[in-house]
């Protein structure tokens, strides 16, 4: 029940959504908030009686989310608060945005909002409440900049989601931490047991962060810069969130906190001094401003101060005197802004200063904003006078020295705010008429909001009495324990009482003075925004700085930076433990020092190379060098494929590179110094690697299995193509995969480009030897690929060679014809090898065997699907090959 | 031999990485290719070096008998070697689109002209 | 059954030869691939439920027993990773219905786009570290030609900073593994965990470590060997972008997470120090990199690098709830950023780039695909209660009661700074006026698969509870490499 309460302001969204256009019909969405109003105010009764409702909805229980709900006085009295204001705010858009054509979504945002608030103060657990903290922030952000055109509602929009967001992350970490400290994350139990917060060792943590949340949500100073800015919003915006609601929900946090938190030195000092300042820097910036909404948000600013620091102060008068001020700031406050946005709506301005005389062309607005002008100002038979007689009261009785001079503080704070809700409420309709006027009579959806807020608070000024009930129980929750309130409109003469009327007199002489007292005040402005802008151009800074090394160096910088990490990594790895003994080897025979010598030679030819041809060359004799090592230790299929692969590499690089130039050395001696000294210890620490650990412990694992099972299990003696096609066939698919892929993009690449017939002016012999040698390798070709599961050879090799016969005949006839002879597409040869490979592997899953085991039809002659795979990769490879040589030839 | 092996394919591992700071596209891609020749040379000699016969089996016998070369890293060598050269030969062909659009081959160069 | 296991890979290829064999025709082609990929992300799918109800799931390929022939295993993490490439390539696949560039579709798109799919599948697959290399290179081939079909200078320069540096990092990857098999006579990844079980560390060990660690921590662009993102990144079109950056830099998460809590697991502290220290880096330098950026996918770039530091805290930290929120972060990041390329998709469409100066008032002029991005732009910003928020959520849980103080703390300030971030590309892309025109009309099929994109990323968060269970039986795995090793080592070939 409780839960469906709490979210039913999210359906309100999506009906005002669905609504659309519609606006007549808008209004009626009112009745949603306003029935959740009864609902929870009826409720406070209940928790008189029968203690707090609770109720939960699972979620995410093992990261601590459960969408559970607890609901007792402070909760309720919040919560009772945002759907009557929000109710009023509703009827009141439903006329303010009547030419606005976005409106059903600017209704649905303000109540998701609604509901993020809602959330806020019914949370039980205390990651949940964090949700719903940050979705206030987020849904203020969008509300925020509404007006996406202007380029400052949508600066402020960010300013205060980074803002508040800020706070926001210190909100997670200390909930995470409480739940650490406490065992536990929902207030119910932390309220009811003894979680022990305060002596925790995470506690001045805690307590910071919780402060540091509510303080930039509550725009304490120095983060208070926000709220002004905040007033590029639409008016019912400013007056919901950022007067009435939002803006209290770091006061909410903070009371909800005090009975966890509270009555350390830490905790009371940072909220009253934080309270103090703000309150003050507040005040005297409200009077200094001529725009009427920014003139409400600093006293806004100045009376959130003023109710953090009496929660600060946390004595049973201070906390009574909150909850009685938040009340009948809501009121007087929400009404004031109503008051500016039918202003703006009806005369187009909010400049105080162009502003008067307008009370008997809007007389119900007028009277809407006396009356909440008179509650700010403290006039006796008003909520805001009982409000300040409260806190007047408060401070007197706490009795330290410091409490005096924070009087001192409060009472000059009154007096400007005083003068500034007669600036704001009553000099627009004192007076003469001046520049601004109305085109026409204000609409009752317009005028009722306000006026009902306003006399809402000469009821609660008259009749004090009828909440006590709400206020005692949300003391009592602040306090954790019983309280009972009893307020009353008359005090008695009394210090108090002396204390009100100088506020007033002081307050009424300021307004009379305002224009002269606007002019002259200094300082005009705290400068605190500049810890926003400033950290935010810091941050800037830094990044544009980094840019260029982050995105557009070169290359060679981050091949560089990459070589060097490897570098460094590997050779303090070999330093770590030092290097192991030197390892057991073989001795040096002639021929394999040879090719050893070789392909150093090879490479460092490479290196010192001024032409591409010489550099090409060079890195075919490595090749060679290394496809003489593999020959000189066992491993003829390993050579006979370097050596082709090497060549082929080399005709393509000739084909590519035939028309470069030679090498100018375009780098300086010191960067080849650098580059080589890092080559050269890169290269060494690979040299260390290899001999030390890589030549040590030579288990010789699977070589013997494969051994001993190629001819018995997969009839092949050759292990290494055994290996390739059977044991290990599924690499051997990606790899011609690899090449397929390689070929199609070199297809691609080349066919974007100005063709010709590949025909070629070929020399006879040339000719003579292609017709002649054709048919002699297209038939060693095959041989290979047959003979390749017994002796070396098989698909890649016997691929190679058919392909080189076709590149021959495409050198002395020209493509035209060897394509003609291919009788295929090269592609389409590709793609059916591929489909062999795959076909030999899926088909033994169709009789429920493993993928790829091989299937065999006659294993004496080698008659199975193993031969399928091998053709496949044998076809993949005459047309990879061909794919790259026809088109290279065709260009 | 080891010694000297290791020798060789550390001096491949250089060679490759200094042409690759260079900044000719051909010195580039010559770099890429001997990196993977030091790389395959590596593999092989990690494996476990020996002289005696080449993984075969001979007619007529079920088994290897006696010593022979590890055929594990042979086959691991030759997928390398085959991937290797899908991806120089495409790289090879990329540059050479380069080249013929912006007639330099200096890989500083090729960024500046949009 | 257990060849299940093969049908995300092999549903690719088949695809891609397929759409090789078929007629070039734009629409066909196109279908060809929708399909293909609705078979791979059903068999995902398939795959999951399998792994979900039977526990590891080993498929012997070519029927030879474990360390001899190569193994394909999903664990869970390899199993949900598996299901989101599955739906990513049925979006980007989807989103291809509203038009690719007609060049690229004549040079096999389509194709290219299914053999990426097959790489992703089979890295996250198989059990082999040299077949994982090979997978490694499929992918590596097939971006890098995707890559170079675009033809402006800028995009083939990036083209060769990506290709360059990869295959750096694939040699050394090579490197490894001849260093790996010399040293252990084994490439099973289960045969490698158990022998490594049985060694201390060592001079070998550290610096075969070393190996992976640099080479992966390129494929997963982390600090210090990121910098090919940024630089390439931001000039492929859209649907390639959305996949390079939805799933391959996590296939280098993937493969720095597999190889380092099976092998070496008993690494001493300074390495995992080293590990947490590169993360928070990564997160630091990415976002500040990101604050200065005027355009929308180098912005998402950079947020892209930024918050892969998220996914190795729980490498760094080796707890199970540290683990299992980096999983979830993954996953979770997977379908937000590959979404958010995908919405740059948009902007190319309408405006020709994703330049700030051409950007703006999509708000005002298609308030639907605006309302669609706020899913996955907002989530990416972590703002509750978006799958983002429920990832950091776990993240800042496990850190701080792994009492990692540090590490938090500067998490919280990478989620400031992202806040910052996102909130601008916000303000620039959909709010501000903008100075030019549309360039073309708004086309809805390609607003679907971003709804359905966002779609996922909603129930992520509704459905937190199974999935983050889920993410903590994945952690638990892979804290326990001996389930693993028992799993696809059978009795006799123990080492």
């Amino acid at each position: 029940m409780l839960a469906i309460l709490a979210l039913s302001p999210f359906l309100l969204a999506l009906v005002a959504l669905c609504l659309g256009k519609h606006s007549r019909w808008t209004v009626l969405l009112a009745f949603g908030p306003a029935m959740l109003a009864v609902c929870f105010g009826s409720m406070m009764q209940a928790v008189m009686t029968s203690g707090p409702f609770s109720a939960s909805l699972p979620w995410a229980e093992s990261l601590g989310l459960t969408l559970a709900f607890y609901a007792d006085g402070l909760s309720l009295l919040f919560a009772t608060l945002i759907c009557a204001i929000g109710s009023l705010i509703v009827i009141f858009t439903s006329r303010y945005f009547d030419r606005e054509p976005r409106a059903a979504r600017f209704l649905a945002t303000l109540f998701a909002f609604m509901g993020s608030m809602l959330g806020v103060v019914l949370s039980n657990n205390i990651y949940v409440l964090f949700v719903f903290w940050e979705l206030t922030g987020f849904t203020s952000f969008l509300l925020i900049g509404f007006y996406h055109e202007r380029k400052e509602a949508r600066s402020s929009a960010i300013q205060s989601f980074v803002v508040t967001g800020t706070g926001g992350m210190g909100l997670l970490a200390a909930a995470v931490l409480i739940e650490l400290s406490a065992g536990s994350h929902d207030f119910s139990a932390l309220l009811s047991g003894h979680a022990g917060l305060r002596e925790s060792a995470a506690y001045q943590w805690i307590a910071l962060l919780v402060l540091a949340a509510a303080f930039t949500k509550s725009a304490q100073t120095p983060f208070h810069f926000w709220l002004p800015n905040a007033m590029a919003a639409p008016t019912p915006v400013s007056a919901y969130l950022h007067s009435a609601t939002m803006v209290k929900a770091g006061l909410y946090l903070v009371a909800r906190m005090t009975p966890l938190l509270g009555g350390t030195a830490l905790w009371m000092g940072l909220a009253t001094a934080a309270g103090a300042v703000t309150m003050t820097v507040g005040a005297w910036r409200a009077v200094a401003e001529t725009d009427l909404k920014r003139i409400l948000a600093y006293s806004t600013v100045s009376a959130l101060g003023l109710l953090m620091m009496l929660l600060g102060i946390g004595t049973e008068s201070a906390v009574t005197a909150v909850f009685l001020y938040l009340l009948a700031h809501a009121c007087f406050k929400g009404a004031l802004f109503l008051v500016a946005g039918t202003l703006e709506h009806e005369t187009g301005t909010r400049d105080v200063t162009r502003l008067g005389g307008l009370r008997s062309a809007m007389p119900a607005t007028a009277l809407a904003a006396l009356l909440a002008a008179c509650s700010m100002l403290g006039l006796p038979l008003l909520a805001g006078f009982v409000g300040k007689e409260l806190l007047y009261e408060a401070l007197l009785s706490h009795g330290s020295p410091w409490a005096l001079f924070l009087l001192a503080l409060a009472v000059g704070s009154g007096a400007l705010l005083g003068a500034a809700g007669l600036i704001s409420g009553l000099s627009p309709f004192a007076g003469k008429i001046r520049q601004a006027a109305p085109a026409h009579a204000v609409a009752t959806a317009l005028s009722i909001p306000p006026l009902t807020l306003a006399a809402a608070g000469l009821v609660a000024g008259l009749y004090p009495a009828i909440v006590d009930v709400p206020i005692g129980l949300a003391v009592a929750s602040t306090l954790a324990r019983t309280t009972p309130v009893h307020l009353s409109l008359w005090h008695g003469f009394n210090a108090v009482l002396l204390l009100s009327l100088l506020t007033l007199c002081a307050a009424a002489a300021l307004y009379h003075w305002r224009d002269a007292m606007r002019e002259r005040i200094w300082p005009r402005s705290v400068g605190t925004e500049q810890l926003y802008t400033g950290a935010l151009r810091a941050l800037d800074t830094v990044s544009a700085w980094m840019l260029p090394a982050l995105q557009s160096a070169s290359l060679r910088s981050y091949a560089l930076v990459l070589i060097l990490t490897a570098a460094t990594l590997i050779s303090g790895a070999l330093a770590w433990n030092g290097l192991p003994g030197i390892p057991q080897i073989t001795e040096v025979r002639p021929a394999e020092a040879a090719a050893a010598f070789l392909t150093i030679a090879g490479a460092i030819s490479a290196v010192r190379a001024r032409a591409t041809i010489v550099a090409v060359l060079s890195l075919g004799v490595t090749g060679y060098g290394v496809a003489l090592t593999f020959l000189l230790f066992g491993a003829p299929d390993l050579a006979m494929t370097q050596f082709s692969v090497e060549t082929l590499t080399a005709i393509i690089f000739t084909l590519v590179f035939y028309h470069f130039r030679r090498f100018r050395s375009l780098s300086s001696r010191m960067i080849r110094l650098r580059d080589f000294t890092v080559a050269v210890v890169f290269g060494g620490s690979i040299a260390l690697s290899l001999f030390f650990v890589g030549t040590s412990v030579t288990p010789f694992g699977l070589g013997r299995y494969f051994a001993e099972n190629s001819a018995v299990l997969a009839h092949g003696r050759n292990i290494v193509n055994v290996i390739l096609v059977d044991f290990r066939a599924l690499d051997t698919m990606g790899e011609i995969t690899v090449l397929a892929t390689a070929a199609l993009g070199v297809r691609a690449l080349l066919q974007q480009g100005p063709r010709n017939d590949g025909k070629p002016v070929s020399p006879l012999i040339l000719r003579t030897a292609a017709r002649l040698l054709m048919p002699l390798l297209l038939l060693y070709g095959f041989f290979l690929l047959l003979r390749g599961h017994n002796a070396p050879g098989g698909g890649f090799a016997g691929g190679l060679v058919v392909a080189a016969a076709y590149s021959l005949n495409a050198f002395a006839f020209g493509t035209v014809t060897a394509r003609r002879a291919l009788l295929v597409h090269p592609s389409i040869l590709i793609g059916a090898g591929l489909l062999m490979a795959l076909g030999s592997g899926i088909f033994p899953v169709l009789s429920g065997k493993e993928f790829l085991t091989a299937q065999w039809l006659a294993p004496t002659i080698g008659l199975g699907s193993p031969l399928i795979f091998d053709l496949g990769v044998f076809c993949v490879v005459i047309g990879v090959v061909l794919t790259m040589t026809f088109m290279l030839g065709e260009e | 031999m080891e010694l000297l092996l290791a020798i060789t394919a550390g001096t491949l591992y250089g060679a490759g990485f200094y042409l690759m700071l260079r900044r000719r596209l051909a010195q580039l891609i010559v770099g890429l290719g001997l990196l993977s020749n030091g790389t395959n040379l590596l593999i092989f000699t990690g494996g476990g070096l020996t002289r005696s016969r080449a993984p075969i089996i001979p007619e007529g016998q079920t088994t290897m008998a006696g010593a022979f070369a590890d055929p594990v890293p042979q086959s691991l060598v030759l997928t390398a070697i085959v991937i290797g050269f899908g991806v120089l030969a495409f790289s090879l062909v990329l540059a050479h689109r380069v080249h013929e659009m912006t007639g330099s081959d200096d890989i500083d160069e090729m960024g500046l002209k949009k | 059954m257990t060849n299940v296991l093969v049908v995300p890979v092999a549903t690719p290829l088949l695809t891609a030869i397929i759409l090789l064999l078929a007629p070039r025709k734009p629409g066909l082609q196109r279908w060809i691939s929708f399909v293909g990929s609705l078979v791979m992300a059903a068999s995902s799918v398939l795959l999951f439920v399998t792994v979900q109800k039977q526990g590891i799931l080993v498929l012997q390929s070519g029927g030879w027993p474990a360390p001899f022939g190569i193994t394909l295993v999903a664990d869970l993490l390899a199993a949900m990773l598996i299901v989101a490439t599955g739906i990513v390539g049925v979006a980007v696949t989807a989103s291809a219905f509203a038009g690719v560039d007609p060049v690229r579709e004549a040079s096999g798109y389509h194709g290219l786009f299914q053999v990426l799919l097959m790489g992703v599948s089979g890295a996250f697959l198989t059990g082999d570290l040299f077949n994982l290399y090979v997978w490694f290179e499929v992918m590596l081939v097939a971006s890098f030609v995707l890559m170079a079909l675009h033809r402006t200078q800028a995009q083939i320069e990036a083209a060769f900073k990506y290709v360059t540096l990869n295959l750096i990092a694939s040699s050394l990857f090579l490197t490894a593994l001849g260093l790996l098999y010399g040293g252990t006579g084994t490439l099973n990844m289960a045969g490698l965990a158990a022998v490594f079980r049985q060694r201390e560390i060592g001079t070998f060990e550290l610096v075969l470590a070393m190996l992976f660690f640099t080479a992966f921590s390129v494929k997963a662009a982390l600090f210090p060997l990121f910098f090919w993102l940024p630089a390439s990144y931001h000039t492929p079109p859209a649907a390639v972008g959305a996949v390079f950056a939805g799933l391959l830099t996590k296939v280098g998460v993937y493969a720095l997470v597999r190889v380092f809590t099976l092998l070496f697991h008993n690494a001493p502290p300074q390495f995992y120090q080293l590990l947490l220290a590169q993360a928070l880096c990564t997160m630091v330098i990415g976002l500040l990199g990101a604050l200065a950026q005027r355009d929308f996918r180098r912005v998402l770039s950079f947020n892209l690098v930024g918050h892969l530091g998220y996914t190795t805290v729980g490498l760094g930290l080796m707890t199970q709830t540290a683990m299992a929120a980096s999983v979830l972060y993954i996953f979770h990041h997977i379908f937000v950023i590959t979404n958010l390329y995908l919405i740059s998709g948009i902007f190319l469409r309408l405006r020709r780039t994703t330049d700030f100066s051409a950007l703006g008032s999509i708000l005002r002029e298609h308030p639907w695909a605006a309302a669609i991005s706020v899913i996955p732009l907002f989530s990416l910003a972590g703002v509750p209660p978006l799958s983002g928020f429920i990832g950091k959520l776990a993240l800042i849980r496990a850190t701080l009661a792994a009492g990692a103080w540090w590490t938090s703390a500067i998490m919280l300030v990478v989620g400031v700074l992202t806040l910052i971030s996102i909130a601008r590309l916000w303000d620039e892309s959909f709010w501000k006026p903008a100075t030019v025109p549309d360039r073309a009309s708004m086309n809805w099929t390609m607003v679907l698969p971003m709804a359905g994109l966002a779609a996922i990323t909603l129930a992520i968060t509704v459905t937190a509870e199974p999935i983050f269970q889920l993410t903590l039986r994945a952690a638990g795995q892979l804290l326990n490499p001996q389930v693993y090793i028992d799993a696809v080592l059978k009795g006799d070939y123990r080492p």
